[in-house]
């Protein structure tokens, strides 16, 4: 439960923040997607479950203030958060290589996959502009953006599974 | 939870259709923002007002100190612009007045009534990099609906696309998802305004299927032409930057300088009269700016103008 809502919490600062102040430091027009790389270290260090589970809330937040259909963005999360899941298996947590990879890789499979369903079909087939002009800067600065991002999440983790694990011990569940 | 763990593949798939079928039927246009919509923007909304006033509080003491000499210059410019300005304005309302004057005379209604506005603070900007959306802290609390003008007082900003009841969300006229009936006011030419992904980061946007023959230039004011349900005439988009003739050769384009700075909006106005100005207007397909009054005046005028 205390999860679930410093998660919630977390996800609207994510939103009000990523609105507002990220707009002030945008990098050529660009701004880096924190709901993302949230996603991708929610899953990195819980799973595919949790990471669906953020994805999905996270996605669907974006979905009912910004978006113009509800659903789309938090479909796209959610997969993308049960996709980083798998690595979830055999990555060593206090290792900030594979959460900038990761968020080097599916920044560039999130955003062309929102050119591929909204761009594409308004009638624009301009891919080779959006790649150099949006998507490659916005990989590069989600890369800088999940080494900060990731090191707060892992607190945040770390602080609520201390709690947990201390519940557990204090009502002998395992 | 055992339940849970054993169908897990299942559960997901089938999210995935509902998100699916979902993000399908809700594509277009929603009216009003749905009770989630409403419960996220009570939740958000304090929270963006709180962060975005901080934000441009920080910056504006930063820019304060930059630009504190340049501010000095400008207000004396502007200072002896607002004379000019006030004596032109003077001259205008004795136009006014004989218009108002003459129009009565002819049994006409006004052409450009005078607008009642609201203000709004921008809160929050759409989180990622493929729109122009934004989100100002006005909803039904201050009696704004869809579909009504965004406007700065130097032009057209958007129009509000969902309203919630303390946030709205506004489609700026740079985004792509955006067309506006548009005039030049020098000639006449008429043509859509649209916003354009290769244009939108530089601030940019486009005017579309403008006849060949026109006389269409550089540094022509584009104003809405009044032939939307939306967007009444005579409100100042931009001004152009460049005309280009189309490959097919029998229409030319022309990128838009928007008169609106859209890197640095913080607060606009809502037009409010539109809902019902509209509501006035549902049975008939005129262009909005005409009462029933002039119907047949109308056509008329709107001929006069393309030629």
């Amino acid at each position: 439960m205390r999860r679930c809502i410093t998660l919630f919490v977390v996800l609207i600062c994510n939103l009000a923040l990523q609105s507002t102040l990220l707009q002030h430091i945008a990098v050529m027009g660009v701004v880096p997607n924190t709901a993302l790389i949230i996603i991708l270290s929610m899953a990195l260090l819980r799973g595919s479950t949790e990471g669906a589970a953020v994805g999905l809330f996270a996605g669907l937040l974006q979905d009912v203030l910004f978006g113009g259909a509800i659903g789309y963005y938090a479909l796209l999360g959610m997969v993308s958060g049960y996709l980083a899941g798998k690595f979830n298996k055999g990555f060593y947590r206090e290792n900030y290589f594979m959460p900038m990879v990761l968020s080097f890789i599916a920044t560039f499979l999130y955003e062309s996959c929102v050119f591929l369903t909204l761009i594409l079909f308004s009638g624009n087939l301009d891919y080779p502009y959006f790649l150099t002009h949006l998507i490659l800067p916005e990989m590069a600065y989600n890369t800088v953006f999940s080494i900060l991002v990731y090191r707060i999440l892992f607190s945040v983790n770390s602080a609520i599974e201390e709690r947990e694990k201390a519940k557990r011990r204090l009502f002998g569940i395992k | 939870m055992k339940f849970f763990e054993t169908y897990k593949k299942q559960i997901f798939l089938l999210l995935i259709i509902f998100l699916a079928a979902l993000a399908f039927f809700t594509t277009g246009s929603r009216g009003g923002s749905g009770p989630l919509g409403s419960a996220a923007g009570f939740i958000v909304t304090p929270l963006e007002h709180l962060s975005s006033s901080i934000t441009s509080a920080v910056g504006q003491a930063i820019s304060s100190l930059t630009h504190e000499q340049d501010l000095a210059e400008e207000n004396e410019e502007l200072r002896a612009q607002v004379a000019l300005l006030e004596e032109e304005n003077h001259r205008l309302s004795l136009y006014e007045e004989e218009n108002e004057r003459l129009s009565s005379l002819l049994d006409l209604a006004q052409k450009y009534p005078a607008y009642e506005t609201t203000g709004a603070y921008v809160i929050a900007k759409d989180p990622g990099n493929w729109f122009d959306v934004f989100l100002i802290d006005a909803g039904w609390n201050k009696d704004v609906m869809t579909d009504m003008v965004v406007m700065a007082p130097e032009g057209v900003i958007g129009r509000i696309t969902e309203s919630g009841p303390i946030h709205s969300q506004v489609l700026s006229i740079l985004d792509s998802r955006s067309s506006v009936s548009a005039m030049s006011l020098r000639t006449g030419d008429l043509g859509v305004v649209r916003g354009d992904y290769t244009l939108m980061n530089d601030g940019l946007c486009r005017m579309e299927y403008i006849d060949a023959d026109s006389e269409i230039m550089t540094g022509d004011e584009i104003v809405t032409s009044g032939l939307s349900d939306i967007f009444p005439a005579g409100l100042t988009l931009g001004y152009v930057q460049e005309v280009v003739t189309d490959s097919n050769g029998l229409t030319k384009y022309a990128i838009i300088a928007p008169a609106v700075d859209f890197k640095h909006i913080s607060s606009v106005l809502v037009l409010s009269d539109q809902r019902l100005r509209q509501e006035g207007q549902t049975e008939s397909t005129l262009p909005p700016s005409s009462e029933d009054a002039d119907a047949s005046s109308a056509p008329q005028e709107q001929g006069g103008d393309d030629a």
